[in-house]
C-alpha cells in the first residue's frame, strides 16, 4: 500500500494556510523548519506574465534518497503505508553527518532546527491523523481544496496520472508520490 | 459544549471573525486550558475553512506583544515603556480625564476613535461608546475607512448599502469582471476564491482589471487589464461610451429600473462637455489600450449574466465615489443587476454586513447609544457628520482645533479597537496630533505602535476568550464564538471594560440588568437562530436557503410592488440628493474626474511613481502584523516594475526609500514584471517603526498617504505620488 499527495497548482492562489496550518499542527517553531513549502513561479515579461504556485512537502518516495543517503539507518519507507519516516534517536544530527539526506533529497524535503546539531525533521504525511480517519492537516486546510492525500492508486484514478508541474520535476530514481495538475504556461509551449 | 478526544483534550468550535473579510469556523484544540492545535471546518461542504490568519490563532492569542494588564505610561510617550497598574486605577483615570474635560471644555473637547477590530455581536466598540455617550458624549469620526466610496455610491443609487449576492451565484456567471478585486489576499467572504476557482473550471471567463498582476489574477484571469491607479471611472465611462454608441445596452432594463441614464449619456457623448468619453480618450488616462476598452466592454454587455466584482481599493482614491457610481451604472446599463450569476457592482467586499439581507448587524447585541452630541442622524457614516470629523482630518482638528474651523479643540482622547497611528493617512502628521493630546486612553490586544502613546492601556481579550456571535462573510450564516480559554492575564472582553468605565463614570443604566448571555441569546432571536445550545454547541448556524441569495431579485421580478429604497424607487445614475449636496467635484452623474496625486498631477514631477498600498495576505489591516508563522511566509516588501527599478539602477532585494513631502520609509524592494510600469506596491498595514532619525524602516505605507478625502468621504489610501531611490549608506 502507498499513500501519496495530489496538488492542483491551477486552484492554488499562493495563501500558505497550507504552511500555518502544518507548522501549528506540528507545533513547528517560526524559523528554518518547514515541512511544508510553497513556492513560486514567475515568468514572463511585463504585461504577458506566467505565475503559478507550488506547495510541497516530502513526496514519501519509492526510493528515497534521504534514506539511502543516511550513514545510519535513521530512515524508513514503511511497508504499511509507504510513509518515509525519520527516527530521531536514531539520526546523528545534521552536524555529525554533515545532512547527507538533506543534500540527496531533490526535493529539500528534510528539515533541520536551528538548534546546535539539530536531528532531521520533515512531513510525515500527518501519520497519527489518518488513524482518526482524518487527512493531513495541510489537505483539509486548503480554502480552495486544491490538496488530496490517499492511496496513490485512488489519486491516480481520480485525478490523472500527472507528475510533473511548474516548479515540479519527476525524477524516476527516486520516484516521488505524488500527482499534480499542472498549471500550464504559455511560454513552454 | 465540546468533544471529547482523550481524558483532558476538548475540540471546542469557535468563529474567526477578525477583519481579514471572511468568518470562518475553526475547532480548536485545548488541554489544561491552553490552546494546543486549530484545525478547521471538516464537515459537509460548502466547508468554512479558515485561511492563514486563523490558523496563526495560537500566535496570536500567546503574542508576546498581547498587553495582559492595565498598564500606565512611565517613559515618553511613543517610548513604551509602562507599569503594570490595577483595573480600579485605570477605568477611573480613563473617567477622571472624561470627566475633567468635559466640565472644563465641553464634551466635543473629548475625542473617542475606533474601528471595527474583530467582528461580533456583543463585544464591540459599541460597549465603550455606549459607557462615553450615557456620561454625556464626545466628538468622534466619520466615514468608513476601507469602502466609504462604496458605500456612498450604493447608498445614494440603490438606497441601501446591501447590495451583494451570495459568492455561491458566482458559479452562475458567465463572464466574471474583477475590478480591483483580489481575494486571494483579502478574502472577501470565506470560500470565494473556492468559488472563482469552480467558476474558471465550468468555463465562466475571467477578467481581472488592476495595476498589479495579484494572486487572483495569476490564479483566476484568463484576460488582464493593467490600469493606472484612480483612472477607474474613466475607463468604465469609456466602456459606457461603447455601449452607448454600438446600441449594446439594455434599454428595457435602464428605462424600467432606473432614472438618469439620459443625462449620463449626454456626458459620455460630450454633449455637456464637449469631450466623447471616447475608448481613445480613456487610453490616454488609463494606459488601456483603446480596442482592449472596446472589446471588454462589449464582452460585458453581451455576455450574460456577468458579475461585475468592484473591489473596494480603487474607491479609496482622490475621487473613488465616482468609481463605484459607474461601475453600478455599467450594470444598470448590462442588466445585470437583480440576477442571478449577475452582481449589482456596489462593491465586492460587504465586511459587516456579510452580502446578506441579516436581520442583525454587527454588534447587534449592545446597539449604538446615541451620542447627545450628534445633529444628525448617524445613518452608518454616509455622509458628513458633524460636529465629528472625517477620520483622515482628525490629526488636524487636534493641531488646528476652533482655529482651523474644527468644531472644538480637542484636549482629550479614548481609542478603542484602532490602531490609528499605522491605520490613518500621514503618520507623520498623526504623531504631531498625538504629542499634543494631554491625555490619551487606549483599549486594544496588542502593544501596536499607537499604544506606545497612552497614558492609560486597558486590555481586551481575543475572542477565544469570550463568548459573542459572529455574521457570516460571503454567505448566510451566523457563527458562535465560544469561550475556549479564560482571558489571558487581566485582559477583559469589551463589554466588561464598558460596564467598568461607565461605573467609574457615574453611569447607572449601562446594561439594563441583562447579562451577556441574555444579550447572545436576544441576537439568536432575532437572528431566528432556532436552537441556542445547538449551535453554540456546532459553532455554526447556517441559513436555510434553497440557492444563492442574490440581491434586488425582488425589486427586479417585481418592480411595481418592490420599489428600490431611493427617493424615485428606482437605480438612481442620477441622483438629486447628491446633487442637492452641492459639492465641488460631486456631480450628480458618476463622472471621471482628474484625481490629485494621480499621473496628471504637477507634483508627479518631483514625484513620478504612483503608489497602491494593497491589502496584503498575511494582515488583516494591521492586524496579525507579529505573528512570527506569518512574517516569515512573505517578507513586507516594495513590489516596483523591473523598467522603473532599472531606470533607477535598483536591483531585486535593494533597500529602497521610498518618500513624498509627507514622509519616508526604508524597505527591501522587490522588482517585478507584476506591476505596472509607473506603480508601485506597498502593502498596507506594517507597524510603523522609526529609526534614529524618525524614517520608517517597516514600510508602514501611511507615512506616504494623505490626509485628505474625497467630496463624499472617500480616503485616498490608493492616490499617492511617490519618488523610490536606492538607499545608499555612508
Amino acid at each position: 500500500m502507498q499513500l501519496g499527495f495530489y496538488f492542483d497548482q491551477t486552484r492554488c492562489v499562493g495563501c500558505y494556510t497550507c504552511c500555518v496550518a502544518c507548522k501549528d499542527w506540528h507545533d513547528i517553531s517560526p524559523g528554518p523548519v518547514h515541512w511544508r513549502k510553497v513556492t513560486c513561479i514567475e515568468k514572463g515579461e511585463f504585461p504577458t506574465l506566467f505565475v503559478a504556485y507550488l506547495s510541497t512537502s516530502c513526496h514519501h518516495c519509492e526510493t528515497p534518497a534521504c534514506a539511502k543517503a543516511c550513514p545510519v539507518e535513521a530512515i524508513e519507507k514503511r511497508e504499511a503505508d509507504g510513509i518515509v519516516l525519520v527516527n530521531q534517536e536514531t539520526c546523528v544530527g545534521s552536524e555529525v553527518c554533515g545532512g547527507l539526506c538533506k543534500e540527496a533529497c531533490p526535493y529539500d524535503a528534510p528539515q533541520y532546527g536551528d538548534e546546535e546539531n539539530a536531528k532531521m525533521q520533515k512531513c510525515d504525511l500527518c501519520l497519527e491523523r489518518w488513524s482518526e480517519g482524518k487527512k493531513p492537516i495541510c489537505v483539509e486546510s486548503c480554502p480552495t481544496r486544491a490538496m488530496d492525500a490517499g492511496l496513490f492508486d485512488e489519486l491516480k484514478t481520480k485525478y490523472g496520472e500527472a507528475i510533473e508541474a511548474a516548479g515540479h520535476n519527476y525524477f524516476t530514481e527516486v520516484a516521488p508520490y505524488i500527482i499534480l495538475k499542472p498549471k500550464v504556461s504559455p511560454f513552454d509551449i | 459544549m465540546s468533544d471529547q478526544t482523550t481524558d483532558s483534550e476538548k475540540i471546542i468550535p469557535t468563529t474567526c471573525a477578525s477583519h481579514c473579510g471572511g468568518t470562518c469556523l475553526l475547532k480548536v484544540h485545548v488541554k489544561d486550558r491552553v490552546i494546543t492545535r486549530t484545525e478547521t471546518d471538516d464537515g459537509e461542504e460548502p466547508q468554512l475553512r479558515a485561511c492563514l490568519r486563523g490558523r496563526a490563532l495560537r500566535q496570536r492569542v500567546y503574542s508576546e506583544d498581547r498587553i495582559l494588564y492595565p498598564l500606565k505610561r512611565i517613559g515618553m510617550r511613543g517610548e513604551g515603556k509602562f507599569e503594570r497598574i490595577s483595573w480600579d486605577e485605570a477605568t477611573e483615570k480613563v473617567a477622571f480625564e472624561y470627566k475633567r474635560v468635559k466640565d472644563a471644555h465641553g464634551a466635543l473637547s473629548f475625542l473617542y476613535l475606533s474601528l471595527a477590530g474583530d467582528l461580533g455581536s456583543l463585544h464591540t466598540v459599541n460597549s465603550l461608546t455606549r459607557a462615553l455617550s450615557l456620561a454625556g458624549g464626545f466628538s468622534s469620526w466619520w466615514a468608513a475607512t476601507s469602502f466609504h466610496g462604496g458605500m456612498f455610491a450604493s447608498h445614494y443609487t440603490y438606497g441601501t448599502v446591501y447590495c451583494s449576492n451570495e459568492r455561491a451565484d458566482l458559479l452562475n456567471s458567465r463572464l466574471i469582471i474583477m475590478w480591483g478585486w483580489n481575494p486571494a489576499a483579502t478574502i472577501g467572504g470565506t470560500n470565494t476564491s473556492w468559488y472563482l476557482a469552480q467558476a474558471k473550471e465550468q468555463g465562466t471567463k475571467i477578467i481581472v482589471v488592476d495595476p498589479v498582476y495579484t494572486d487572483s489574477a495569476a490564479t483566476f484571469a484568463d484576460e488582464w487589464i493593467p490600469m493606472l491607479p484612480g483612472t477607474d471611472a474613466a475607463m468604465l465611462i469609456a466602456m459606457a461610451y461603447v455601449m452607448i454608441t454600438e446600441s449594446l445596452q439594455d434599454q428595457k432594463f435602464i428605462d424600467t429600473y432606473s432614472i438618469g441614464f439620459e443625462k449620463f449619456k449626454d456626458y459620455v457623448l460630450g454633449k455637456e462637455d464637449g469631450t466623447p468619453k471616447t475608448p481613445s480618450w480613456a487610453e490616454a488616462i488609463t494606459k488601456v489600450p483603446a480596442l482592449t476598452i472596446e472589446n471588454l466592454a462589449r464582452e460585458y454587455a453581451t455576455e450574460k449574466p456577468a458579475a461585475f466584482m468592484a473591489g473596494i481599493g480603487p474607491g479609496r482614491t482622490a475621487y473613488g465615489e465616482q468609481y463605484h457610481r459607474a461601475a453600478i451604472t455599467l450594470a444598470t446599463m448590462t442588466g445585470n443587476v437583480g440576477i442571478p450569476g449577475g452582481d449589482a457592482a456596489a462593491r465586492a467586499w460587504e465586511s459587516v454586513l456579510g452580502g446578506y439581507p441579516y436581520p442583525i448587524f454587527f454588534g447587534a447585541a449592545l446597539p449604538p447609544t446615541p451620542n447627545p452630541v450628534d445633529s444628525t442622524e448617524p445613518a452608518f457614516m454616509f455622509h458628513e457628520n458633524y460636529p465629528h470629523i472625517h477620520y483622515t482630518k482628525v490629526a488636524d482638528a487636534i493641531l488646528k482645533g476652533k482655529e482651523g474651523g474644527y468644531p472644538a479643540d480637542y484636549k482629550s482622547a479614548f481609542f478603542v479597537n484602532t490602531n490609528y497611528l499605522v491605520s490613518l493617512p500621514n503618520i507623520n502628521k498623526i504623531l504631531k496630533a498625538l504629542h499634543k493630546l494631554e491625555f490619551i486612553a487606549i483599549l486594544e490586544q496588542f502593544m501596536t505602535p499607537t499604544v506606545k502613546y497612552a497614558d492609560i492601556v486597558l486590555p481586551s481579550s481575543t475572542y477565544v476568550e469570550r463568548e459573542d456571535i459572529a455574521i457570516g462573510v460571503g454567505a448566510g450564516y451566523y457563527g458562535f464564538q465560544n469561550k475556549i480559554i479564560d482571558p489571558r492575564g487581566e485582559s477583559k472582553p469589551h463589554n466588561d471594560i464598558g460596564k467598568l468605565l461607565a461605573e467609574k463614570l457615574g453611569v447607572e443604566d449601562y446594561d439594563n440588568n441583562e447579562s451577556d448571555e441574555d444579550r447572545l441569546r436576544m441576537v439568536a432571536e432575532l437572528a431566528q437562530i432556532p436552537d441556542y445550545d445547538a449551535f453554540k454547541k456546532k459553532g455554526i448556524y447556517r441559513i436555510p436557503r434553497d440557492e444563492p441569495y442574490v440581491a434586488f431579485k425582488e425589486q427586479i421580478e417585481d418592480p411595481e410592488n418592490n420599489p428600490f429604497l431611493t427617493p424615485s424607487g428606482k437605480i438612481e445614475i442620477f441622483s438629486k440628493q447628491i446633487e442637492e449636496m452641492g459639492k465641488d467635484n460631486l456631480p450628480p452623474i458618476p463622472k471621471y474626474i482628474e484625481p490629485w496625486e494621480g499621473p496628471n498631477d504637477p507634483l508627479a514631477k518631483r514625484y513620478p511613481i504612483q503608489l497602491v498600498t494593497n491589502h496584503f495576505k498575511r494582515r488583516a489591516n494591521a492586524q496579525f502584523e507579529t505573528m512570527p508563522w506569518l512574517r516569515e511566509l512573505v517578507p513586507q516588501v516594495l513590489t516596483l516594475n523591473a523598467a522603473d527599478a532599472k531606470a533607477r539602477d535598483i536591483v531585486n532585494g535593494d533597500m529602497v526609500r521610498v518618500f513624498n513631502d509627507r514622509g519616508e520609509t526604508i524597505l527591501p524592494v522587490e522588482v517585478t514584471h507584476r506591476i505596472m510600469p509607473g506603480v508601485a506596491n506597498l502593502p498596507q498595514g506594517a507597524w510603523y517603526e522609526p529609526d534614529k532619525k524618525g524614517i520608517d524602516r517597516s514600510g508602514s505605507a501611511n507615512v506616504l498617504t494623505k490626509d485628505a478625502h474625497s467630496p463624499a468621504g472617500s480616503f485616498p489610501y490608493n492616490s499617492v505620488l511617490v519618488q523610490i531611490g536606492k538607499l545608499v549608506t555612508v
